[in-house]
């Protein structure tokens, strides 16, 4: 094959301009190879951090929150009476102790398991909203915060400043962490928990993914079962195999857990159905855990569930990796904008450089073309020969392009670069509940904190597949180029004569 | 040195033996510009090459050879006039026809010697056969004989760039006469080359006409070059001023 052997003989030959032609294509390409494997490890890097954080399955949360706006509206005064009556009896108790029974040197060890923040609602919307179309499964969850009160009476001296004695119960609220009453060893703490549908494990509160020790809750036996967080455990120098007291009744602790970054943990996980007889709120829920059929129903399922559950609140895995800041974010944002335009400018300059060396080889090439139309090359062979010798120069330019991509991969993965992804200890919705109602702090506070990812730049078949596209068609444009400016090129340029 | 026995065998369908010319030109003007610029390169040329005519144009700078040359390697049509090669008008054939004809019926032979530079004396002699049906066998065989017709039999593989002058204008003879032209158009072939090798050149040209009939039309200023042409016309300012035919 004739055309070969010359496109050939013109690559080797012209040795510099075949060097630069491919390294101008290589150096765009290995760019594009660069930046997009970068791009892929970042969204690797924000999706080892995201993972946890939005759960297995776990598409979007809806909870009823009670808001209070910044001028005061809202709130108590904006729910039915129906519900305020609700509430009143839910948090009307006080710390459920009847102190005014207790003389002094009585021993009190008293759970009160309260809702905490969130507003509860009826099991049965799960099935209402697992009608709504586009999605895919639910599952209910309910956590309360647990007052617990553990100490003796103190014996209490009445001065006259004083009026009155002893304790009251009933109304009011109650600090959780009020600690010990006039010097007395009355103490308080409070520590979440959690009741999770165990039956669906990817959307709930707790999920197998996230046990660092012992187990999840088993098929059987699970009533008793009880799953802690880290924090917790460690605090109360608990281990699996140990045994907790939740009102009157023991947990055997199976599993510790650990707990996202930016994640929502409760102290304590138990099966939903304990909690519920144990707090009394048979069938009350106060988060709804959804799953979508696709991440691209997730907006209108959202939508849709805002429309039909009124009050309620929809937070989505978008809106949890929204939470997400740091050198991490901070590199994606930057690869996102900046990668793109980098990428679309090295290929411009590649090519343009290509173009203009093939059309600067055409000029000098003059009485070349002239000659071979003198002897009798068509128009189409000549350009054929041109983008041929093009095509060769942007294969070149693509495996160069690769070798310099993957170098450059290499120097990244080398580098260990890390950047840090930033949760800050952000306020729920249910820390706004409001004073009056003496709710305490949130049950499930978001784990605030920092974590350092690896940036590992990843190369990807498809990613080279393309780069090659890229190099190629940059080669056959440039000869494009390059060929029609040969193709007006007459034949009478062979001949220069002195005329 | 030259190989007596290539009576060429047409590959162009047209009846070459019963024409005793080869170019015919009638009243052949080419302008080239308008108004203030206008520049009357060739004006009303009446002109007939005869087979086996081996015929040198001379004439001042300026005076029309290049742009004759052009209208009878089918280069460039001409304003006005017919130019006829082996009895088809060049003046009513299209790009393809005229590219054709071109490979089929004539050779070229350039100042320059315009050979590829990354291209071997044998497939700078090829690259005239490129674009024919020939298999590669054929087009290599035929490559060797062309290089022992020129006495570069042992220069095939060398590049331009390691042949003389003189070794360059053969390998340009022998790509020119690869596809049996009718007719060999040479621009200047010794211009650019010393006395000694040029007569050389010009000995070579002579032993085609002689041995294989072969026409040639060659532009010179060199009047030793002219004076070994059997026939010479000279150019003034678009008009044939002698022709030593008549």
């Amino acid at each position: 094959m004739f055309f070969l052997k010359y496109m050939l003989s013109e690559l080797r030959r012209r040795r510099g301009r075949t060097i630069l032609t491919a390294l101008g294509l290589a150096v765009g390409v290995g760019l594009v190879v660069m930046v997009n494997a970068l791009s892929t490890g970042l969204d690797n890097a924000q999706a080892t951090v995201l993972r946890p954080l939005t759960g297995v399955g776990t598409d979007m949360s809806v909870s009823r929150p009670l808001k209070v706006t910044s001028n005061g509206s809202g709130g108590f005064g904006s729910l039915s009476k129906a519900e305020q009556k609700q509430l009143r009896k839910e948090i009307g108790g006080g710390p459920g102790v009847n102190f005014a029974s207790l003389g002094a040197g009585s021993k009190i060890d008293s759970d009160t398991l309260r809702p905490s923040g969130d507003l509860t609602f009826p099991s049965s919307e799960l099935s209402k909203l697992s009608k709504i179309s586009g999605v895919a499964s639910v599952a209910g969850s309910l956590t309360l915060t647990d007052t617990h009160i553990s100490g003796t009476v103190p014996k209490i001296k009445i001065t006259q400043s004083q009026t009155g004695g002893g304790f009251r119960g009933g109304g009011g609220g109650f600090g959780p962490a009020s600690g010990a009453l006039n010097g007395g060893s009355i103490a308080s703490s409070s520590r979440t928990v959690t009741g999770v549908d165990q039956t669906k494990p990817s959307l709930a509160a707790v999920t197998p993914s996230q046990i660092i020790k012992g187990s999840y809750f088993t098929s059987t036996g699970h009533a008793d079962q009880a799953i802690l967080s880290t924090g917790y455990a460690q605090s109360k120098r608990l281990s699996v195999g140990s045994t907790i007291s939740l009102d009157g009744k023991t947990f055997h602790v199976i599993g510790i857990s650990s707990t996202p970054l930016g994640g929502t943990a409760s102290d304590i996980y138990v099966e939903l159905a304990t909690l519920q007889k144990l707090a009394k709120y048979e069938g009350q829920i106060d988060t709804a855990e959804v799953e979508a059929a696709g991440a691209s129903d997730v907006a209108a399922v959202s939508t849709a569930v805002t429309k039909q559950f009124k009050n309620s609140q929809v937070t989505t895995a978008a809106d949890l990796a929204s939470r997400v800041s740091g050198s991490l974010t901070d590199a994606k944002n930057l690869s996102s904008k900046l990668g793109m335009a980098l990428e679309i400018i090295a290929l411009i300059a590649a090519v343009l450089i290509a173009s203009l060396l093939t059309l600067a080889s055409v000029a000098k090439r003059v009485r070349e073309i002239g000659t071979l139309k003198a002897v009798g090359w068509s128009r189409l062979q000549v350009v054929r020969q041109i983008c041929g010798e093009a095509l060769g120069q942007g294969l070149l330019g693509a495996v160069v392009g690769i070798v310099v991509g993957v170098a450059g991969i290499a120097v990244i993965n080398a580098l260990g670069w890390t950047l840090k992804a930033t949760v800050p200890a952000a306020t729920t919705s249910a820390s706004s509940a409001g004073p009056g109602f003496g709710l305490g702090q949130a049950a499930s506070a978001i784990t605030s904190g920092s974590t350092a990812v690896k940036i590992t730049a990843v190369a990807s078949i498809g990613l080279i597949a393309t780069a090659v596209c890229l190099a190629i068609l940059g080669g056959l444009l440039s000869g494009a180029l390059g060929g029609l400016r040969a193709a007006r090129l007459r034949p009478g340029v062979a001949l220069r004569t002195v005329e | 040195m030259m190989n007596s026995s290539t009576e060429p065998a047409r590959s162009d369908g047209l009846a070459a033996e019963p024409l005793s010319s080869v170019y015919e030109l009638s009243d052949v003007t080419k302008v080239y510009g308008s108004g203030n610029t206008l520049v009357r390169a060739l004006d009303s040329i009446d002109l007939t090459v005869a087979r086996g005519d081996f015929l040198a144009i001379v004439g001042a700078s300026g005076s029309g050879k290049t742009t004759l040359l052009q209208l009878l390697g089918a280069l460039d049509r001409p304003t006005t006039g017919q130019v006829t090669l082996l009895g088809r008008d060049l003046t009513t054939l299209g790009d393809r026809d005229l590219t054709r004809l071109r490979r089929d019926t004539i050779g070229f032979v350039f100042q320059q010697f315009n050979l590829i530079p990354t291209l071997t004396a044998a497939a700078n002699v090829e690259i005239a056969m490129a674009t024919r049906t020939d298999s590669a066998h054929q087009r290599a065989e035929r490559v060797s004989e062309l290089l022992s017709s020129v006495g570069l039999a042992d220069r095939a593989h060398h590049l331009p760039s390691q042949l003389s002058g003189g070794e360059q204008q053969r390998v340009a003879i022998a790509r020119a006469l690869a596809n049996r032209p009718a007719v060999l158009l040479a621009d200047e072939p010794t211009g650019n080359l010393d006395t000694q090798t040029g007569s050389e050149i010009i000995e070579l040209l002579n032993q085609l006409v002689e041995s294989a009939n072969q026409t040639i039309v060659l532009i010179t200023h060199e009047p030793a070059v002219a004076a070994a042409a059997q026939r010479t016309i000279s150019l003034k300012d678009g008009h044939i001023i002698t022709d030593t035919h008549d």
